[in-house]
């Protein structure tokens, strides 16, 4: 069953961004593809959600994004993570684990 | 949350967001047809799977905004949260800006009321003083013959209506005691020109107005509520004036007071009364209101034609007078306009250096939170929203301090009112919502000058260097900017006190001249009389001779004498002069300060005769005196004695005969060297000259018997203004003094600010190198080293800000120049003393922290580690 945005945990959508982004520049389309593809239809996020959080953490200065050509020549808007954004992904990814292994060892212990 | 949202450049982004979403739809759209759908069915499932494209745009609009209200709200409930957390720190900079704020808005308080603001009558601004001009005599700006007013009010077109008036002291003689009165005596339409009405009673009608009519006049409110207690039946009493009896038709405004605020009757003259006829009489100063939309030079091009017309018509008489047009503002408070804007710089500058102090103070308080700052840009507030709270904070103490401020400005307008008496408007002088206004102003500038800075380096690269370094080893970097500011605040001061040293010097030296004659135990006073013994100057001779006589027999009086002018008060007085002898030099111009005395007054005034010997006034002949400055500059080396002195065009002196030569005496001036110099000895040339009594003991004590004696010679004329000419003199100095009063105090506030400015980023430097200074003492420093090492650190500092000071000071002085008396604006005299002046005091305040850093306990510092 698809997961959608408002089932994930509140920040993990953002985590799930800079993560995607850290392959390269990359326009929202592209992440909206990635996400559901790499998690194997499992994460289907909204658009409604995906571009607010996009636009979010470009103001934050998290993502730096410009203008460029895509594959078929259109302009589209590419976001790549800030040296900031770096720092960021890097704690937000080890609070994750964390946070994962955590919730994993009480759900083992509680079997 | 809903809020009060700010489009934050709503305009330049909206198409970014279209075309960054339009990708995304095609994007599907060619997803769906390589599917195997129609380009039409592609699309609609493209869109029905994107979403309301609309509603994200607006989510995207609300990312870029900035919820003002809410932030604003919250930064200022940070803002008391952090007063209230550190009250001394607060109290300090609240106190340091009210002072500040205080200070300027009391001054501006009176700039505001005395030059910005029009006159307190309907449109003042369309009031104009006019007088008449001959160039081709020495003082050309002469009063308006009463004939000619009415004929440029009657030829005009630019002014509503003109008006004119003269002022008079005379004696009321209803009560048991004569009374003496201030009497403006004034032109038809005087009420319609100013736009005023009684507060009670009426007008004058115009029956009043005509000669023959019947005797009308308005009384001032505080004539009414001293003489009637304010009771509203004094309208239709009388007074007697001039042994008729007036009526009282009305009570003015006690806002109205024109002339001036001592004026206690206006009484109208009549434009037809056969006294008024003469083409050369002059009496009037004129005003008139200016039609709407006509400009002053329109006003003075149009009555100069009219006057040309008169000047066709009476050739006599008005040939040679062209119009002047002057607002009436102007001639109200031209003379102090440049002692008020000094002022005004003086106390910029105080406010300048109040807030270069708490610049330094927040910079130091910066470095304290820089921790919390820290912390909060790493938990992702943006720079701007620190920024904005960190500003916040400086704007609610800024805020803070302008209301005690207010307080402050109200107590100092207050003493300024009193110091200031002497200056025109000063009863308009009020705190008011243009002075909140200013006041709120100079409050959000103060917390621009103050707050902007510190947030803005306080902020700075915060995130990457604050966590990563300690915060002691930044601490050099930024004292080195509070050093700076000490320098600045120093150098401010330095400038205000050498304006003050300036000022004070030239105080002191006026009060050093020796003026030609002994202004000590001189009583002088007024004895009312009036215009109309002008009609047989003979009986006013004998008149004023007989009062003089009286005068002189009274124990403990030395001697008594009359003068039109009072020696030592400014005033100038010039007249052009022939000798019938013919001059010693044909071609120069005599031109000769006028004095009207009485042939005792350089016995009274202890001015020496030099020569020849004292005039005489005997009736038809009368004598002259010319003091020596005059006897060496017209006739140098040439006998002088017993030459002709002529006026011409003076009717009253027909010429004198030079009965000898007088000491030098400052009669224009005490701040003026003394000039040729003629005296005409006339006791009684007007009715109501000054009576300078010469007494053998404190001239005040005196008063009283003057009083009675002249009750007893003449009970039907007031004495007034009894005056020692001392307290006369110092009077004439006033503003003078006003203004040195208050630029030294302000002076003396910058000097202290500057000094704790001084001892406070000196204190702070010593507590953050406390480590430092404790492990030097550990490993054998002497403690005098210590103190030396910071104490020179302070007065390196207080020396450069001098040195700059210094300079400053310099351009400070040229705008005193005018100001100045005796003391040059470059003195390097005074300079030098300010700056010892100022390096003692920092001395001082930075010996104190210096020797508190020696005390340092090494044990308790290296335990802290």
């Amino acid at each position: 069953m698809p997961i959608e945005k408002s089932d994930l945990l509140q920040g993990t959508l953002d985590m799930l961004i800079l993560k995607i982004v850290t392959l390269g520049p990359i326009h929202g389309y592209g992440i909206s593809q990635r996400l559901r593809q790499i998690s194997k239809e499992v994460l289907l996020v909204q658009q409604g959600s995906l571009y607010p959080a996009l636009h979010r953490l470009e103001k934050r200065g998290w993502l730096a994004a410009e203008w460029g050509e895509s594959e078929n020549g259109r302009q589209a808007k590419f976001y790549k993570l800030s040296a900031k954004g770096k720092q960021q992904l890097r704690k937000e990814e080890s609070n994750w684990n964390r946070l994962a292994g955590a919730v994993a060892s009480i759900l083992q212990t509680a079997q | 949350m809903p809020s009060w949202k700010f489009p934050f450049r709503k305009g330049t982004l909206d198409p970014q967001y279209e075309s960054e979403l339009r990708f995304h739809i095609e994007k599907l759209t060619e997803e769906n047809i390589a599917a195997g759908m129609t380009r039409e069915e592609a699309r609609r499932r493209a869109m029905l799977e994107f979403g309301g494209a609309e509603q994200i745009k607006e989510e995207l609009r609300d990312v870029q905004r900035i919820p003002i209200l809410e932030t604003t709200l919250k930064n200022f409930r940070w803002a008391l949260r952090f007063i209230r957390k550190s009250p001394s720190f607060s109290i300090v900079v609240i106190l340091t800006l009210a002072l500040g704020i205080g200070a300027n808005s009391a001054v501006f308080s009176a700039i505001d009321a005395i030059l910005l603001r029009p006159l307190p009558y309907p449109e003042g601004d369309r009031l104009m003083e006019l007088r008449q001009v001959n160039l081709k005599i020495q003082k050309p700006q002469t009063r308006l013959a009463p004939v000619r007013l009415e004929d440029w009010n009657r030829m005009n077109s630019t002014f509503q209506a003109i008006t004119g008036y003269y002022t008079e002291d005379d004696s009321e003689t209803s009560g048991s005691l004569p009374e003496k009165l201030k009497v403006a005596y004034v032109a038809p339409r005087f009420l319609q020109v100013f736009g005023v009405a009684p507060a009670l009673g009426r007008e004058f009608s115009p029956a009043e107005e005509e000669f023959g009519g019947p005797n009308a006049i308005l009384i001032s409110d505080s004539f009414w509520r001293r003489r009637f207690g304010g009771d509203p039946s004094a309208v239709g009493k009388h007074l007697r004036i001039h042994s008729s009896s007036w009526s009282i038709v009305g009570v003015m405004p006690a806002s109205f007071a024109f002339p001036d605020r001592d004026t206690e009757i206006w009484l109208p003259v009549p434009a037809n009364a056969p006294y008024t006829q003469h083409r050369e009489w002059g009496w009037y100063i004129a005003i008139g209101r200016l039609r709407p939309r006509v400009t002053k030079e329109q006003a003075r091009a149009n009555l100069e034609t009219v006057q040309a017309q008169l000047g066709r018509q009476f050739p006599e008489t008005d040939a040679d007078l062209t119009p002047g047009v002057v607002p009436l503002k102007e001639t109200t408070v031209s003379g102090v306009r440049s002692s008020l804007w000094m002022l005004f710089g003086a106390v910029s500058l105080l406010l300048l250096i109040t807030c270069t102090n708490i610049v330094a103070l927040l910079l130091a308080r910066g470095a304290q939170r820089q921790h919390e700052i820290s912390v909060r840009l790493s938990l992702g507030a943006s720079r701007l929203m620190v920024v904005c709270q960190l500003l916040t904070e400086s704007f609610v103490l800024a805020l803070t301090g302008a209301l005690v401020g207010l307080v402050v400005a109200g107590a100092a307008s207050n003493v300024f009112r009193g110091l200031a008496k002497d200056l025109p408007r000063v009863e308009e002088i009020h705190l008011d919502g243009r002075i909140v206004l200013y006041t709120l102003v100079c409050s959000v500038l103060a917390t621009l000058l103050c707050g902007l800075f510190p947030a803005i380096r306080g902020t700075g690269g915060a995130l990457s260097r604050a966590l990563a370094q300690a915060s002691r080893t930044q601490v050099s970097a930024r004292t080195s900017l509070q050093w700076f500011l000490v320098g600045v605040q120093v150098a401010l001061a330095v400038t205000l006190l050498g304006g003050a040293g300036l000022l004070l010097r030239s105080f002191q030296a006026l009060g050093r001249v020796s003026p030609g004659f002994d202004p000590q135990n001189v009583l002088t006073f007024h004895i009312t009389g009036s215009y109309g013994e002008t009609v047989d100057f003979k009986k006013l001779g004998a008149r004023i001779t007989r009062t003089l006589e009286e005068l002189r027999a009274l124990p403990g009086v030395e001697s008594a004498a009359t003068s039109i002018f009072l020696p030592g008060v400014p005033n100038a007085y010039q007249n052009e002069l022939t000798v019938s002898e013919g001059a010693a030099d044909p071609n120069r111009k005599i031109v000769a300060e006028t004095r009207v005395v009485s042939p005792s007054y350089f016995a009274t005034m202890k001015i020496p005769i030099l020569a020849g010997e004292l005039c005489r006034e005997d009736g038809n002949s009368s004598s002259v005196m010319v003091n020596r400055s005059f006897a060496n500059t017209y006739f140098p080396g040439t006998a002088i004695i017993g030459r002709h002195l002529q006026e011409p065009g003076n009717p009253l002196f027909p010429g004198g005969e030079i009965g000898g030569i007088t000491g030098d005496a400052r009669e224009e001036g005490l701040n003026r060297e003394p000039g040729p110099t003629v005296y005409w000895c006339v006791s009684g040339p007007e009715p109501d000259p000054y009576y300078l009594v010469r007494t053998s003991m404190d001239p005040r004590a005196m008063a009283g018997a003057l009083r009675r004696k002249i009750k007893e010679i003449e009970p039907a004329r007031s004495v007034f203004d009894i005056i020692p000419l001392e307290e006369h003199l110092n009077n004439a100095f006033g503003e003078n003094r006003l203004r040195t009063i208050l630029l030294t105090f302000f002076a003396v506030t910058a000097v202290s600010l500057a000094c704790i400015g001084l001892y406070g980023t000196l204190s702070y430097s010593v507590t953050v190198r406390r480590r430092e200074v404790g492990l030097r003492l550990a490993l054998g420093a002497l403690q005098g080293q210590i103190v030396k090492q910071f104490l020179l650190k302070g007065l390196a500092v207080t020396f450069l800000g001098c040195l700059a000071g210094w300079g400053l000071a310099a351009a400070f002085a040229r705008a005193l120049s005018g100001m100045l008396y005796g003391v040059s604006p470059s003195d390097a005299a005074t300079l030098l003393s300010v700056v010892l002046l100022m390096m003692l005091v920092a001395t001082f305040a930075a010996l104190i922290p210096s020797l508190r850093a020696a005390h340092v306990d090494p044990m308790q510092v290296l335990r802290q580690e």
